[in-house]
C-alpha cells in the first residue's frame, strides 16, 4: 500500500483545543437580544379524547409573550411515516405527548404558565405492550391501522422451507431487547428566528441540517430557500439527531413567528431522556436450520417493535434489521417478518446501528447456543458460514470488500480464545461475536440518492476552507477530512479550515447519518480536493513554463510547495499560484466543488432484495467474563474489539470510536434500560437512575483494525460509528453462559437475570 | 423574588452582582458572565459538566445557589489556558484522543485539574475515582484516564521533554 503524509496518521482531532479550552460554541450555547424561552405542556395520561384547552390563565400572566395549541399548528410531519402533529387537538397518545407551548421572558414563568392551562380529557382504553397491541378488540392508537401494525417489512430470498427440510437440526430460540437512551450530552434544543422578509432561520443541534430543512420547508408549505438551518458543534448525536421530528422544533418556530422574537427550547434532562426517543424495543424469534457439523442453511427472523405512539424511525429500525441480518453468512435461504406496532407509549427512533444492534444480538446469540447444542467451536461456526469479499449475499450486498475472517481471529488472539478454551476456569467465561453494517445507506428519506458534497476555496495564504455537507457530531469527521485534503494537496492538515452545519453555504448532503461520513463525505472531499489540485498544477505549469499536457507528470505538491519533480528548488508556493492565478488579467480563483451519490441501489419493492449501501463494514467482539454464582453479578475482566474499516484514515480517531462505542454497548449488554410505569411514564429519567457505566466500571479494551481496502470509499475507506456498537451483548450473553451454563437472552443481563437462571438449574438438577 | 447582592472573583476578576436568591452558580457563570465554557448536561449535580474550581474544590455549579459563592475564587475552564498555551492537562486531552463531540470535557478537565493540585501523583484508580462524577458517553474513559495520569507526570517534572 501506499505511503501517505496523512492518510493513516494519528492525527489529533481538529477541532481538540477548542473544545479543550471552552471555546467551542454548541447550540444550546447561543442566545440572542430580546429572545423568548419557550416550554411545552406535556400529556399526564397515555390514551385520552382532548375535551377542551383553556389557556386564558396562562395568558395573562406577566412576561408570557404568546401561548399556543393544536390549532396554531395545523401541520403533518415524521419520518417514515407522516403520522404526527406537533401539538395535539383531538386526542393523546403517550404520557408526554405534547398539547400546548408558551412563550415568556424567560424559563420560570414559562413553566408557570404551563401550570395554568386547563386540559379535560377523557381518558381512553390504553395498550402498553405490542404483543398485546396486535390481538383483536385492542385500542385503536391511529384510526385505520389494523392491529395497531404501523408497517410490516419482509425479505423472502431462496427457500426457507426446503432449507428447513434439508437441515440436520433446526432450532428456534426467542430473544428480546430493551429500551435504551442515546443520552446525548446536549439536550435537545433549538432556536428560531423569523426575518421581516418571511425567511426562518433555526439554529438547531442536527445530524443533517439539510434534511431538517427540507422536512421544514414541507411541513410549514414553503420555499426551500426560505429556511436556513445552522448547526454548531453537536454535543452527542448517536442517531436522535437524525432529522427535525420533534414537537419542540414547531412549537419555536410558530412562538417565533407570532410574537416576532427569537424563541428558544431547550429541553430539561428528564425530557430529553423520555421525548428525545431512544432505541425500540424488540422482541424476536430466530428459527435457523443447520447440518450436524454447523453450516447454516436458512434463517427465518421475526420481530416485532414496539414503535410507541408514533413511528419515527421505527419502521427503518426494522426494515434494516432484516436487510442486515441477511448479509454477514453465506446462506442463501432467508425469510424476514418484521412488524412495527403502535402502542401508547413514547415514541423510539434512530439510534446508532438503527435496528441492526437488535437484530444482531438475537441472531449472534443464537449462533453461540447453536455451537453449543451441536458441540462445535463457537468461533469455528462463524469462520465456517462467514461471509468473504467477492460474495453476494441473501441480502442483495455485494460484498466488495470484506474483513470478517480476519475481525474474528484478531479477537480469538487478543482473548487468548483457543487456550482459554482449552482450560477453562470456574465461574469464568468467553463469548465472542462478529457483526456486519453499512457505510451510507440507500434506505432514507425514500429518494433514491445516498450523497454528500464538498466546497472546496483556496485562500491567497495557501490555506483552505472546505465546507463540507457532513456535521461534525463528535465522531471526528472533520478531521478525516482535513487529513483527505491534506494528502490530496500536499498541505498540512491545520492549513485545513473544515466548515459544516449551514444549508446556506454548505453544499447540500444527508449529513452525519448511518455510518457516512468517512466514505461517503470523504469521498466528495477526495474529489474536490483533486479538482482543486489539478487548478494548481496547471496554474503553477503555466507560471514556471511547463506545457499544460506535461503536468502530472512534471510537477508535484509537498508542504504547500508546487515543485518539479527532480528539481525540488524549482518551486512556488500554493499561496503564490493562487495569488499569481487569481490577480491578473481574465484571473480565476481556485475553488472546486462535487457532489459524490455512492453507488448503491434501492432494494427491490417485492423481495426486499438489494444492494443497498456502497461498501459494508464487519467486525467482532470477544469478551471475558467472571460470574459471581451467589449474586448473578457479571464482572467484565477484558473486551477486545475489532473492525475492517477498509482502510484507516485516523487510526487514533478509530480507536475512540471503538472505545465509546465497547461503552455504550457493555451499557446496553449490563445495565441500561429505560423503565416505564403502568402508565407508559420514564420512571428513571435522571442519569442517577440510568444505569452507565462509570469510569470505574469499565474493563480494559483491546482493538485491532483490520484493513481489507473498499475499491469504491477514499483511499479504501468504510464506516466505523455504528458497526463499532454492535457484537458485545451478544459476547457478554455468550460469555456469562460460558461461565455458568445458563442463557440469558433478553437484555440487558442484570444480576437478578442470571441468578434467576442459575436457580432455575440447579431446581432442575 | 428576593434578590442579593454578591461578589465573586471569577478567573482572577471580581465580579458584583444582585441575583435572585434561587439562582444558581451555573446559571450566573453562564447567563450573567456569558462564559459558556462550563455546560449544563443534568442541571441536578448527576452528570460533572459544570463542573467550575470553587476556592480550588471541584464542585458542579448546578448545585451550588449563587448566593453561596459570596466572596468565593472560581475557575472556569475559560482560565485554564493562557492564549497560545493550553494548560498540560488540556494539551495531553488533545493529544491523546480524550476528546470527541466535547460537551463534557471542560468539566472533566477541571475534575482533573482539581486532583491533580491535591494529588499529584494519583494512581489509575485514583484518577477513575475523581472523574466518576463526570458523564462522558462518547469515550469509554479510557483515553480520557491515560490523558490524566499522563498530565500528572508532566507537571511532575517527569518524562516531560517539552518543559
Amino acid at each position: 500500500m501506499k505511503e501517505f503524509d496523512f492518510v493513516g496518521k494519528d492525527i489529533p482531532r481538529v477541532d481538540a483545543i477548542d473544545k479543550a479550552t471552552g471555546n467551542a460554541k454548541f447550540t444550546v450555547d447561543l442566545s440572542f437580544p430580546n429572545m423568548l424561552h419557550a416550554k411545552l405542556l406535556r400529556s399526564p395520561l397515555p390514551h385520552a379524547k382532548i375535551l377542551n384547552i383553556d389557556t386564558r390563565r396562562a395568558e395573562k400572566l406577566a412576561g408570557v409573550k404568546a401561548v399556543i395549541t393544536g390549532k396554531d399548528t395545523p401541520y403533518v410531519f415524521g419520518v417514515s411515516h407522516f403520522d404526527q402533529t406537533p401539538l395535539q387537538t383531538e386526542k393523546v397518545r403517550h404520557v408526554g405527548d405534547a398539547v400546548a407551548a408558551v412563550a415568556a421572558i424567560d424559563v420560570d414563568i414559562a413553566e408557570e404558565a404551563l401550570r395554568l392551562i386547563r386540559v379535560d380529557y377523557e381518558p381512553l382504553p390504553a395498550v402498553f405492550d405490542a404483543v398485546e397491541a396486535m390481538k383483536p378488540g385492542a385500542p385503536i392508537i391511529h384510526e385505520g391501522k389494523e392491529r395497531n401494525i404501523a408497517a410490516h417489512a419482509s425479505y423472502d430470498l431462496g427457500d426457507v422451507e426446503e432449507a428447513f427440510k434439508k437441515s440436520d437440526h433446526v432450532f428456534e430460540d426467542h430473544f428480546e431487547t430493551q429500551r435504551v437512551a442515546h443520552v446525548c450530552p446536549e439536550p435537545h434544543n433549538c432556536i428560531a428566528v423569523w426575518d421581516s422578509s418571511g425567511k426562518l432561520t433555526f439554529y438547531y443541534c442536527s445530524q443533517a441540517p439539510d434534511l431538517t430543512r427540507l422536512q421544514l420547508a414541507k411541513a410549514f408549505g414553503i420555499p426551500e430557500s426560505k429556511v436556513r438551518v445552522f448547526t454548531h458543534n453537536v454535543g452527542g448525536g448517536f442517531g436522535s439527531r437524525a432529522t427535525s421530528k420533534f414537537s419542540m422544533d414547531f412549537a419555536a418556530i410558530v412562538l417565533a413567528k407570532k410574537t416576532g422574537r427569537p424563541v428558544k427550547i431547550e429541553y430539561t434532562r428528564d425530557e430529553e431522556f423520555a421525548y428525545s426517543t431512544f432505541r425500540n424495543k424488540f422482541i424476536m424469534d430466530v428459527k435457523t436450520g443447520v447440518t450436524k457439523d454447523g453450516m447454516i442453511l436458512g434463517r427465518q427472523v421475526t420481530t416485532i417493535s414496539d414503535t410507541g405512539a408514533y413511528c419515527d424511525y421505527g419502521p427503518v429500525n426494522v426494515n434494516v434489521g432484516g436487510a442486515m441480518a441477511g448479509t454477514l453468512y453465506r446462506f442463501m435461504n432467508y425469510k424476514f417478518d418484521g412488524y412495527s406496532v403502535y402502542t401508547n407509549l413514547p415514541y423510539g427512533g434512530a439510534m446508532r446501528g438503527l435496528g441492526n444492534p437488535n437484530v444482531h444480538y438475537a441472531m449472534e446469540t443464537q449462533i453461540s447456543m447453536i455451537a453449543d447444542r451441536l458441540g462445535i467451536d463457537p468461533l469455528d461456526m462463524r469462520l465456517k458460514n462467514a461471509v468473504h469479499t467477492g460474495d453476494e449475499t441473501a441480502s442483495g450486498a455485494i460484498l466488495k470488500s470484506c474483513g470478517l475472517t480476519e475481525c474474528l481471529e484478531a479477537v480469538a488472539e487478543k482473548i487468548g480464545w483457543r487456550e482459554k478454551r482449552a482450560n477453562p476456569k470456574p465461574n469464568r467465561g468467553i463469548g465472542i461475536a462478529c457483526g456486519v453494517h453499512f457505510t451510507g445507506v440507500r434506505l432514507s428519506p425514500g429518494i433514491d440518492a445516498d450523497f454528500a458534497g464538498a466546497n472546496l476555496i483556496v485562500n491567497d495564504d495557501g490555506s483552505i476552507n472546505l465546507a463540507t455537507s457532513c456535521t461534525e457530531i463528535g465522531s471526528g469527521s472533520n478531521t478525516v477530512y482535513a487529513q483527505m485534503a491534506a494528502e490530496v494537496l500536499g498541505i498540512e492538515p491545520n492549513k485545513i479550515n473544515v466548515v459544516f452545519g449551514d444549508t446556506e453555504n454548505c453544499p447540500m448532503g444527508w449529513g452525519s447519518r448511518a455510518s457516512r461520513n468517512t466514505a461517503v463525505g470523504g469521498m466528495a472531499v477526495k474529489l474536490a480536493a483533486e479538482d482543486a489540485r489539478k487548478q494548481i498544477l496547471n496554474a503553477a505549469a503555466e507560471k514556471m513554463g511547463i506545457p499544460p499536457d506535461n503536468v502530472d507528470m512534471e510537477l508535484d505538491i509537498k508542504k504547500g510547495m508546487v515543485y518539479a519533480k527532480g528539481t525540488p528548488s524549482r518551486g512556488m508556493t500554493i499561496a503564490d499560484v493562487v495569488k499569481f492565478n487569481r490577480y491578473r488579467k481574465d484571473g480565476q480563483a481556485i475553488m472546486a466543488k462535487a457532489h459524490w451519490d455512492a453507488p448503491s441501489e434501492l432494494a427491490d419493492k417485492v423481495t426486499g432484495r438489494g444492494n443497498f449501501s456502497s461498501a459494508f463494514s464487519f467486525g467482532a467482539k470477544a469478551i471475558e467474563v467472571e460470574v459471581d454464582p451467589g449474586t448473578g453479578k457479571v464482572n467484565v475482566l477484558k473486551v477486545a474489539a475489532s473492525q475492517d474499516v477498509g482502510a484507516a484514515i485516523n487510526p487514533l480517531g478509530i480507536n475512540c470510536q471503538i472505545e465509546g462505542a465497547v461503552h455504550m454497548g457493555l451499557g446496553y449488554a449490563l445495565t441500561e434500560e429505560l423503565v416505564l410505569d403502568q402508565k407508559g411514564k420514564v420512571v428513571n429519567d435522571h442519569l442517577i437512575d440510568y444505569k452507565i457505566l462509570t469510569p470505574l466500571d469499565m474493563p480494559p479494551i483491546e482493538s485491532v483494525i483490520v484493513e481489507s481496502n473498499d475499491p469504491i470509499g477514499p483511499f479504501g475507506a468504510k464506516g466505523v460509528g455504528e458497526m463499532a456498537t454492535i457484537g458485545t451483548p451478544e459476547a457478554i450473553s455468550a460469555a456469562v453462559h460460558d461461565a455458568v451454563g445458563v442463557w440469558v437472552t433478553d437484555l440487558p443481563v442484570t444480576s437478578e437475570k442470571v441468578w434467576m437462571a442459575l436457580k432455575k438449574k440447579t431446581e432442575r438438577g | 423574588m428576593k434578590k442579593s447582592q454578591i461578589k465573586i472573583k471569577v478567573n482572577g476578576e471580581w465580579h458584583e452582582l444582585t441575583v435572585p436568591n434561587k439562582k444558581t452558580l451555573l446559571e450566573v457563570i453562564r447567563e450573567d458572565l456569558n462564559l459558556t465554557g462550563t455546560k449544563k448536561l443534568c442541571n441536578t449535580g448527576e452528570c460533572g459538566s459544570c463542573t467550575v474550581l470553587m476556592d480550588g474544590m471541584a464542585v458542579n455549579s448546578c448545585i451550588v445557589l449563587a448566593v453561596d459563592a459570596n466572596g468565593k475564587e472560581i475557575t472556569t475552564i475559560e482560565s485554564l489556558s493562557q492564549i497560545g498555551k493550553l494548560h498540560p492537562i488540556q494539551e495531553e486531552f488533545v493529544a491523546r484522543g480524550a476528546i470527541q463531540c466535547g460537551f463534557c470535557t471542560p468539566g472533566m478537565i477541571l475534575s482533573a485539574k482539581a486532583l491533580l493540585d491535591q494529588n499529584p501523583n494519583p494512581t489509575e484508580l485514583e484518577v477513575k475515582k475523581a472523574i466518576s462524577g463526570n458523564f462522558c458517553r462518547c469515550t469509554g474513559y479510557v483515553r480520557i484516564v491515560n490523558a490524566i495520569l499522563s498530565a500528572a507526570e508532566r507537571l511532575r517534572g517527569e518524562n516531560d521533554e517539552r518543559i
